[in-house]
């Protein structure tokens, strides 16, 4: 069978209507999930495990993908209006999308990120489809060596996300980097950081300094500024100019197809993905310089980005069995419980799965968009409750959105004294956006740093002989320095 | 089909529902119990829904005395939903519910967090009571030992050991290892040149289980060059690639991989012969000489002090729960070997598995 017969049969297979329906089903809670600040897509696959027992696992998998691609889809909904990242994927989406409703244009910024996460989504499973088989082989190619080269170039992001002072920018990495090592070291089982508490043995979840840095921190600053009446942020118009079509259709084409690719590599996945997509596309613009302040190609960028690594994210988890994330981690689980052990074999033992679940990404990505965009004026209502309340609110689903992640009170602490950080931070002029990426990226920096000088016995040589990680540091050490080199060159030009 | 839609309706309705009243008061067991209450409903009417109803009528259920339970009881997985001991509390929980094992429901709760330590920290509170329950693993006793926590499985009760896994080795398929013999040979010469990759960190079972098995070949367990991963796929995954020499995890985990011949076993730690894992061209480490075994145990433990008439009565159930057919189903779905032992046997077990654990670990030189 070539692709184009095997994507009919999963067609057969997804327009079913018990199948049809649970898409429907399936992506309305996740949206609804996803926009729900904290909740995210792993809470909400664990909840559905029990609602598929018994199912056929086709349709099972059907139902939770379509949550799992829904929170993405939706989560970008709270980052835009209130700063509160519904799931982690969408943080970076909050660097633009929330200047852009500040400056009244929230339903511009709602449907950039509604058409940038259909396409997103839709060119990860033109990629699953065509690609997937092949691609689980050469996903197995990166090793720790080469995930340590790829963490260290996606860190030199933190150059551009700066903006103002390198210094200022830099402080903050290194403090995401810290944060990110609290807990127990895998390669040694010794507690780092963690003050003799057993509650930090885990460490510090991400969306926890998320939502503290973020949504508490903007709450804390907008108290501060007591402005008494409500502002008003008129919610804009919905259109876009064709100007602006031109403007972020090549950002979504690029950031779609790299965040596919993110999200294949096992351990990646949307977060990364769409920090990847926002830094690539604020270092390619020619206005990267007004990227944070309300560019909406730095919306569009990281939701296509987040959306199609969720699709990418299937690829090793169905065509090698091995979950590449926390949430594949959870499908896994729900796949074997229906009786159906994903792996290389899955292909041809139980094709309605593979096939049926791709058709049916498809299919959702179409009933997403038709969902979101109708719903933007009614969900963008948001805006206009009294200010009071709307602080009032944003505090309860950050705390509700924290618990939820481990039932664990300490968390609640946690999230309020990162809030006061991100507080200070915004008051003296410390950009919040490389902590973020220091801390996802850091962790795992360090992590494959430490398994690669195991394997290699300490011998740092390993990141050197491996073509791609050396490519990959190469690439890291040009993106630093050539600027320098650029203003060097000019330097000597003009004496 | 379209009985089946309806119901499944209902239940993604009400989960939904839930969920979101769920996070609104943030109290994780009402979901699962809402949805088992949901599944009988469907035939008796909605009257008998959450709590303790008294139906006498199950008599065998409670052959062994007086004591039953009289409120929901409490199931909790110290971890993450979608691990280990979340499947085995939640699988259980569901048969006990499908079989009518139990006058009350049996309430699956997530307490994650430290690998176990925050969940046990929190069943101990409940010194003397007859719940909650909660399922336990070679954690148990290998967390407290790294003293990552402040109780250890002497501070609960063994309830019964119900299912085991066992450990792997696997190899790439053109490796030039054929047996566990040719693996420890090499590593005689020059032990650090071996990466061996396993799916949890230094000092837990995949580390414990291919320290254990080089020492007893007279090898020093402290020169195995281990590689933590943050799971067996992840670790299996490396092992594809190539990053990794060999690779220790579960033998339930690898199943995918072994029957497609991806990646080729070439011991595990079983006593007893394994027909698709002898098929695959692998053999226990007993039968390749080496006296080894090494088994990933999943049982249920109850709070400290456990007034004896409810570990009888839960010993019964489970042993009960066992030999029903839905479980039958389940746990070959899900590749668990029947082991139960109940709650006496359990408890010497654990005090044998304790004094293993803390000699590899010493060997390994992270115990004192």
């Amino acid at each position: 069978m070539n692709a184009w017969e095997n994507l009919m049969y999963g067609f057969e297979v997804a327009l079913q209507p018990e199948a049809l329906m649970f898409v429907f089903i399936g992506v309305l809670a996740g949206t609804v999930i996803g926009m729900l600040p904290g909740l995210g897509p792993i809470s909400a696959l664990a909840l559905m495990i029990p609602v598929t027992y018994g199912m056929d696992p086709a349709i099972g998998i059907i139902l939770m993908a379509g949550v799992y691609y829904g929170a993405i889809f939706g989560g970008s909904t709270s980052s835009i209006l209130l700063n509160a990242p519904g799931v982690a994927g969408t943080v970076a989406t909050s660097f633009d999308g929330y200047p852009l409703s500040k400056q009244g244009k929230a339903g511009k910024a709602l449907a950039i990120a509604a058409y940038a996460s259909f396409i997103g989504g839709t060119i990860s499973v033109i990629g699953l489809m065509l690609i997937a088989p092949l691609l689980g082989r050469v996903a197995v190619t990166f090793g720790p060596a080469e995930y340590f080269a790829l963490m260290v170039f996606g860190l030199t992001a933190v150059v551009s996300l700066s903006d103002k002072s390198l210094i200022k920018g830099l402080i903050a990495a290194v403090f995401g980097v810290m944060v990110s090592l609290v807990g127990m070291d895998l390669q040694t089982g010794t507690a780092r950081y963690t003050f003799g508490s057993v509650n930090l043995l885990d460490g510090i979840d991400f969306l926890v300094v998320a939502l503290g840095i973020f949504a508490l921190g903007e709450v804390f600053v907008l108290l501060k500024k007591r402005t008494g009446a409500s502002e008003q942020n008129p919610l804009g118009s919905l259109k876009l100019t064709r100007k602006e079509m031109r403007d972020i259709a090549p950002p979504i084409g690029r950031s779609s197809i790299l965040g596919f690719f993110t999200g294949v590599l096992p351990g990646a996945g949307a977060t990364i993905g769409s920090f990847l997509g926002y830094s690539m596309e604020k270092r390619i613009a020619k206005d990267g310089d007004t990227f944070g302040k309300g560019n909406i190609k730095g919306v569009a960028a990281p939701e296509a980005a987040n959306n199609a690594a969720s699709g990418g994210s299937f690829v090793p988890l169905l065509t090698l069995g091995v979950p590449g994330s926390g949430t594949t981690a959870i499908l896994l689980g729900a796949l074997l419980v229906m009786g159906v052990t994903p792996g290389p074999l899955m292909l041809e033992d139980r094709p309605d799965v593979f096939w049926g679940v791709v058709a049916s990404m498809y299919i959702g990505n179409v009933f997403l968009l038709m969902l979101n965009l109708p719903l933007i004026p009614l969900i963008s209502k948001i805006l206009n409750t009294p200010r009071a309340m709307l602080l009032s609110l944003i505090i309860i689903f950050c705390m509700i959105g924290v618990y939820g992640l481990s039932f664990n009170p300490f968390d609640l602490m946690l999230v309020l004294i990162f809030g006061l950080i991100g507080f200070a931070m915004r008051m003296y002029g410390f950009p919040a956006a490389p902590l973020i990426l220091a801390m996802i990226l850091g962790a795992i920096m360090e992590e494959n740093m430490r398994r690669s000088l195991q394997i290699s016995q300490g011998d740092w040589m390993i990141f050197i002989d491996k073509p791609v990680s050396f490519s990959l540091l190469i690439l890291a050490a040009v993106s630093l320095l050539l600027p320098l080199i650029l203003r060097f060159i000019k330097w000597v030009k003009n004496r | 089909m379209n009985q089946k839609c309806k119901r499944f309706t209902k239940a993604v309705g009400i989960s939904v529902l839930t969920l979101s009243i769920l996070s609104a008061c943030g109290d994780p067991p009402e979901e699962p119990n809402d949805n088992d209450g949901m599944e009988t409903n469907e035939n008796t009417g909605d009257a008998e829904n959450n709590t303790v109803s008294e139906n006498n009528d199950n008599n065998e259920a409670e052959v062994s005395g007086d004591w039953e339970p009289e409120n929901d009881v409490e199931y909790i997985a110290p971890a993450d939903a979608g691990g280990g001991w979340d499947t085995l509390i939640r699988t259980t929980a569901q048969v006990i519910d499908q079989e009518d094992l139990a006058p009350v429901n049996f309430a699956p709760q997530n307490i994650p967090g430290s690998g176990g330590a925050v969940g046990w920290a929190e069943v101990a509170n409940y010194d003397g009571e007859p719940q909650p329950l909660f399922a336990a693993s070679p954690p148990i006793i290998l967390v407290p030992l790294t003293e990552t926590s402040e109780y250890d499985h002497t501070d609960f009760t063994p309830v019964a050991n119900l299912i085991t896994d066992y450990s792997i080795v696997l190899v790439e398929p053109d490796s030039e290892y054929e047996t566990i013999n040719d693996l420890f040979e090499d590593m005689e010469e020059d032990p650090g040149s071996i990466s061996i990759g396993g799916g949890s960190a230094a000092g837990s079972m995949d580390h414990i289980s291919i320290a254990g098995a080089a020492a007893e070949y007279g090898l020093n367990a402290g020169d195995v060059n281990y590689v933590a991963f943050a799971g067996g796929g992840e670790a299996m995954t490396n092992l594809l690639g190539g990053h990794v020499d060999v690779v220790v995890t579960g033998v339930g985990e690898s199943t995918g991989q072994v029957e497609s011949g991806e990646l080729r076993p070439i011991a595990y730690s079983s006593e007893e012969p394994i027909d698709s894992l002898e098929e695959a061209g692998a053999q226990t480490f007993i039968d390749q000489d080496i006296d080894y075994t090494f088994d990933i145990w999943r049982g249920i433990m109850g709070p400290p002090n456990m007034p004896e008439e409810a570990v009888a009565y839960y010993e019964d159930m489970y042993a009960e729960m066992m030999e029903t057919e839905t479980w039958r189903e389940q746990a070959d779905d899900l590749g668990w070997v029947d082991n139960y032992q109940d709650s006496e046997e359990f408890g010497e077990f654990l005090d044998e598995q304790f004094d293993l654990f803390e000699d590899v670990l010493s060997d390994v030189g992270l115990v004192e």
